[in-house]
């Protein structure tokens, strides 16, 4: 793996915890690098098995389910 | 309204006139969009009081990172330009030119009902406490610094470090009770009631903060009161991780060498002393009244106790001695977030009570323009990119985000807007997306928890339904999170707006459901809590059935003599009775039982057994309040010696022989019969009080009468500590026991005597005893038919549970149901009556309405389910039901669910195996149509 | 006590018990006016890093 590898990661935020979290982050400006692309749910549960399956096989490097 | 003071109240309760002065915040509200430019421009540094001084802020500033409302103020005590005439930095930078030095304080008058006093109260300053060197040893903090200095969004960024050196520390010491029953230093005579449990929790949540494997946490105290639910359970479980409890009050405390640590001087119970090292010690402060109070009671004339809280009664707990103002929280007396937040329900209605006929006068309802029908139509999306002043556009290429979004398919309309959420722009908005007919939206700009009804309601103004609006977060999730990345930044921005195009473009039109609701209530139990409950919604307004097991009404109240005040039960008590049964609006069935339930919040059907015959009552709420017995000993002779009894026999004893009573030479009272064990391991939280209580009132009988109560840890909390101070100075003797060392009971013809270690004297001792009273536990009714009937939560000890503990302390799990008194959590009187009340606040928010709106995101069944009811076990609020049709002349299965149990988690949605049930809004086509979307670049 | 009230409630404190109050009796139907004496609500429940005795953040 080059040095220069940027992972791209699909992440399923969950509403009520991670996705307002991420907001936090935003108002305190911690910075972190751009890789993940966000999806609200309203919850983390709500999440199938299927969907993370075919991020990987569409190409996404890491799938990442906060709640 | 912010910056506020109440500093005036005239006229009578129904009809107040109150004044207010607002302090300039120098910012306009309206214009402010929390981009925070003002703050980083702002020269002047000052004390962060948020954070206890821990770190500085700026005098352009925002309280906290999710401060409601979120816009910024000026400090005009620290502000340059207000303080010296020179700077306005903020105003040359402000994008939205919300900086108004021309501010000024204003007064307003309000004419109103009823007060609500929630004021709170002040954390114990320590300054004073020379003997702590807290004002000299960087290493002493207070509790409430602690929490700053562990909080992830506080100024250690959650890692914790000595003040002194900026290092992990190591040992770490908790000393309790600093301004707290402490008649030396301070006139706190009281008990906080919650720092024991704060200093527990920040010694085990230090333990997360910190990567050091050596940590170790120690706790002095005096006695540990762990008295509220789940609480001793709590710490059981710190003991068991290893926190150290050393039962002492530390006399001194100094820095340690270089002023960096410190030393801890204390005594042990035995005599021996010791000075020991720690990094860092935690003041774990009290509560104490705030000078505002004082001024508030002056002013209005409302009474105050001798601590400075307000004054109410036991059966009207949140009432202030002036009618028409009620007080809740911390400013009643000292205690902890559950019961503040169940009193301020109580308050309400308590508050509203008298207003009912005036209900619904003042509230109004918007109007929108019919609803456009979309079905049929191609998606026709609108894309508006907003700049947020220079927030997004200092940092993404708003241009670029721009032409990118014509390029996306079905897009027809893009745009830019300097401040997508300014009320211009919600006109301009109406106007293009009736003139393009669009019927998608995405908004490009900040995050959809808190701008999304805002869009939603233009989308309404507009006649689009609220549900085909999508944003996509480029504000905080990507400007202020790249600001030094801004290629790759524009990059995430494109593609956040093309997931939010792919997922729009399959949004459709989803209805709020509406719910009819019946306004009728049923109270379960005929306690005092039971009865309040059913007073309090009666005098809401609506009609109330109230059921009781036995054949009278009043509960356990019968046998209790007084409450923690002296107050006399059994005249208020009556009186209660026959307010219940004399109210046109209440019903009373006794001998009753309920024996089934359907429906959900807002119509429930029940059966009910009423001396062997059933009847239907329907409701659209109800309140449990069906109470908890005293357990009975199987220890201490009870049971073998006329003399061994317990509480409520004890009361009963007093009451009819207290000729005999006052005979007794000497009188032994053994604490934690039967709480605090394996088998019940919780603290039954009055005993200790009514131990106290009756002590006291043994001494009023007799003055030379020898008393000692035998106990773990003298648990009278709050105000009740005045009680404890009482009984010493009268002479009565506290003696600590071990529960692995506990008492021994014996007689001798006759004769009773108990036996005990004393640990001061550090030797056996027998105490002869003319009456052994057992403060045995308070244990919980057989509750589970209920729980089985309407599918509520209890612990594990049996009592019913709430749906959060801190947050909705008398909501049940299952909506519509709420609940009061023992069958809760042993309490005593004043705080099951706050508890009744609140459950009717709580329930009148229901009843009150004709019909319940229930947002739209909520599970639906598709036509693939084949009823293999694997979600039926996850759904959390038991929201899906299996049913039977026909079809083709076959009986099928399939699920059902229930809109308003459903609460859109989509467990169902993640767990079906054939696409049988989707969320509303979320369904896997929507959630998959925005990963395809994520990944169609690479 | 007025013989024809008002429907309408002021509220002391924008702490979690004055939130609380001000929820119930604005969603059954009366208005109410929220006073805070400093720039925002939440109070010191605000200020906590987590709760006992669930440990849930108090936010």
């Amino acid at each position: 793996m080059s040095d220069n590898f940027e992972p791209v990661i699909v992440g399923f935020l969950c509403n009520w915890c991670a996705y307002a979290g991420g907001d936090l982050a935003g108002v305190s400006r911690l910075q972190y690098p751009p890789n993940m692309r966000p999806i609200r749910v309203m919850c983390s549960g709500m999440v199938h098995p299927d969907i993370v399956v075919e991020a990987l096989t569409q190409g996404a490097d890491g799938v990442i389910v906060m709640g | 309204m912010t910056l506020s003071e109440l500093i005036d109240v005239s006229g009578e309760a129904g009809n107040f006139t109150a004044t207010v002065r607002q302090k300039p915040r120098y910012v306009d509200m309206e214009k402010c969009i929390a981009c925070g430019q003002c703050s980083e421009k702002c020269p002047k540094k000052v004390d962060d009081e948020y954070n206890m001084g821990i770190n500085k802020r700026k005098a352009a500033y925002i309280k906290y990172g999710q401060t409601v409302p979120l816009k910024y103020a000026i400090d005009a005590q620290h502000c340059l330009y207000l303080t010296r005439g020179k700077c306005r930095a903020c105003e040359k930078f402000c994008p939205t030119h919300a900086i108004n030095f021309h501010d000024s304080e204003k007064i307003f008058t309000f004419n109103v009902g009823s007060i609500i006093l929630a004021a709170g109260y002040k954390p114990f300053d320590p300054t004073p406490y020379d003997h702590f060197a807290y004002q000299h040893a960087p290493d002493v903090v207070t509790g409430l610094q602690y929490e700053r200095m562990l909080s992830a969004s506080g100024p250690c960024m959650g890692h914790l470090v000595k003040p002194s050196t900026g290092k992990e520390p190591q040992k770490i010491a908790w000393i309790q009770c600093v301004g707290s029953r402490d008649r030396s230093r301070t006139t706190h005579s009281y008990c906080s009631s919650v720092c024991c449990m704060y200093a527990i929790k920040q010694a085990l949540v230090t333990a997360e903060h910190t990567a050091n494997k050596e940590l170790q946490q120690t706790i002095f105290y005096m006695d540990i009161r762990s008295h509220n639910k789940e609480f001793e359970r709590y710490y059981e479980d710190a003991k068991g991780k290893g926190i150290r409890f050393v039962r002492a009050r530390p006399h001194t405390i100094e820095g340690g060498r270089n002023n960096i640590g410190v030393n801890i001087s204390y005594c042990l119970e035995d005599g021996r002393t010791f000075i020991e090292n720690f990094d860092l010690a935690v003041l774990s402060t009290g509560i104490e009244a705030s000078e505002d109070v004082r001024m508030l009671a002056e002013k209005i004339g409302f009474a105050l106790d001798q601590h400075g809280f307000v004054t109410t009664s036991s059966f009207d707990p949140v009432t202030s001695t002036t009618p028409g103002i009620f007080v809740t929280g911390a400013m009643q007396s000292p205690k902890a977030i559950p019961r503040a937040v169940t009193e301020a329900s109580a308050a309400a209605a308590e508050a509203s009570r008298a207003l009912v006929s005036a209900r619904g006068t003042l509230t109004r309802q918007k109007t929108y323009p019919p609803e456009h029908d979309v079905s049929g139509e191609k998606p026709r999306v609108g894309v508006f990119v907003c700049s947020c002043g220079i927030n997004i556009a200092s940092v993404v290429d708003v241009k670029q985000v721009v032409d990118y979004a014509h390029t996306l398919p079905y897009v027809v309309h893009v745009e830019n807007n300097l401040f997508s959420c300014s009320t211009d722009a919600q006109e301009h908005f109406v106007h293009i997306i009736k003139s393009h007919k669009l019927n998608r939206i995405v908004v490009a700009a900040c995050t959809p928890r808190t701008h999304e009804p805002l869009f939603q309601d233009t989308l309404r103004e507009a006649g689009l339904n609220a549900y085909l609006l999508e944003m996509a977060n480029i504000r905080n999730h990507n400007s202020w999170v790249h600001q030094k990345d801004p290629q790759r930044a524009t990059e995430k921005a494109k593609d956040q707006v093309r997931m939010a195009v792919a997922k729009v473009s399959l949004n459709y039109p989803l209805k709020n459901l509406e719910v009819k609701v019946n306004p009728k209530a049923l109270v379960i139990g005929g306690g005092v809590a039971g009865m309040t409950a059913a007073i309090s919604l009666a005098d809401q307004g609506h009609e109330v059935v109230l059921l009781e097991r036995s054949e009278r009404l009043g509960g356990n109240t019968w046998h209790i003599n007084e409450t923690w005040r002296g107050t006399p039960l059994r005249p208020l008590l009556e009186d209660m009775i026959a307010q219940v049964e004399g109210h046109p609006r209440i019903t009373v069935y006794k001998n009753a039982q309920i024996k089934t339930c359907i429906g959900s919040v807002g119509n429930f059907v029940s059966k009910v057994e009423i001396d062997g015959e059933m009847r239907a009552v329907t409701y659209g709420a109800a309140v449990i309040a069906t109470g908890a017995k005293e357990h009975r000993p199987t220890e201490y002779l009870y049971g073998q010696h006329p003399k061994v009894m317990t509480h409520l026999d004890f009361d009963a004893e007093l009451r009819d022989h207290p000729a005999q009573v006052k005979t007794a030479q000497n009188v032994v009272f053994i604490q934690c019969v039967g709480s605090r064990e394996p088998e019940r391991p919780y603290c039954s939280r009055v005993c200790c009080t009514h131990s106290v209580q009756s002590a006291l009132k043994l001494k009023e009988l007799n003055p030379d009468m020898n008393i000692y109560v035998l106990n773990r840890d003298v648990r009278t909390y709050g105000e009740r500590e005045d009680l404890y101070v009482k009984a010493r100075e009268r002479g009565v003797i506290f003696i600590r026991y071990e529960v692995e060392r506990k008492p021994k009971a014996s007689q001798n013809g006759g004769a009773l005597a108990v036996d005990v270690f004393d640990p001061i004297l550090q030797r056996d001792i027998q105490l002869p005893a003319d009456y052994l009273v057992l403060a045995s536990a308070i244990v919980p009714h057989d509750n589970h038919e209920l729980v089985e009937l309407y599918k509520c939560g209890q612990n594990e000890d049996g009592f019913l549970n709430e749906a959060h503990p801190k947050l909705r302390p008398v909501d049940m799990t299952v909506d519509g149901l709420f609940l009061a008194g023992l069958c809760n959590y042993p309490k005593p009187i004043d705080e099951a009556v706050g508890q009744a009340k609140a459950a009717a606040s709580r329930a009148n928010v229901i009843l009150s309405k004709t019909t319940m709106e229930l947002d739209a995101i909520k599970s639906f069944v598709t036509e693939k389910c084949d009823g293999c009811a694997l979600c039926l076990d996850v759904c959390p609020y038991r929201a899906i039901k299996l049913e039977e049709y026909q079809r083709d002349g076959a009986t099928h299965k399939r699920i059902v669910t229930d809109s308003a149990l459903c609460k859109g988690c989509g467990l169902c949605q993640a767990t079906c195996p054939k696409e049988g049930v989707y969320v509303h809004g979320f369904t896997l086509g929507q959630l998959k149509a925005q990963v395809h979307s994520a990944l169609e670049a690479i | 006590m007025a013989e024809q009230p008002v429907g309408s409630i002021m509220v002391v404190g924008g702490g979690i018990a004055g939130i609380q109050a001000t929820l119930d009796l604005a969603e059954s139907g009366y208005y109410v006016y929220l006073i805070e004496k400093s720039t925002g609500i939440g109070g010191v429940m605000s200020q906590l890093d987590k709760t006992f005795p669930t440990n849930d953040c108090a936010m």
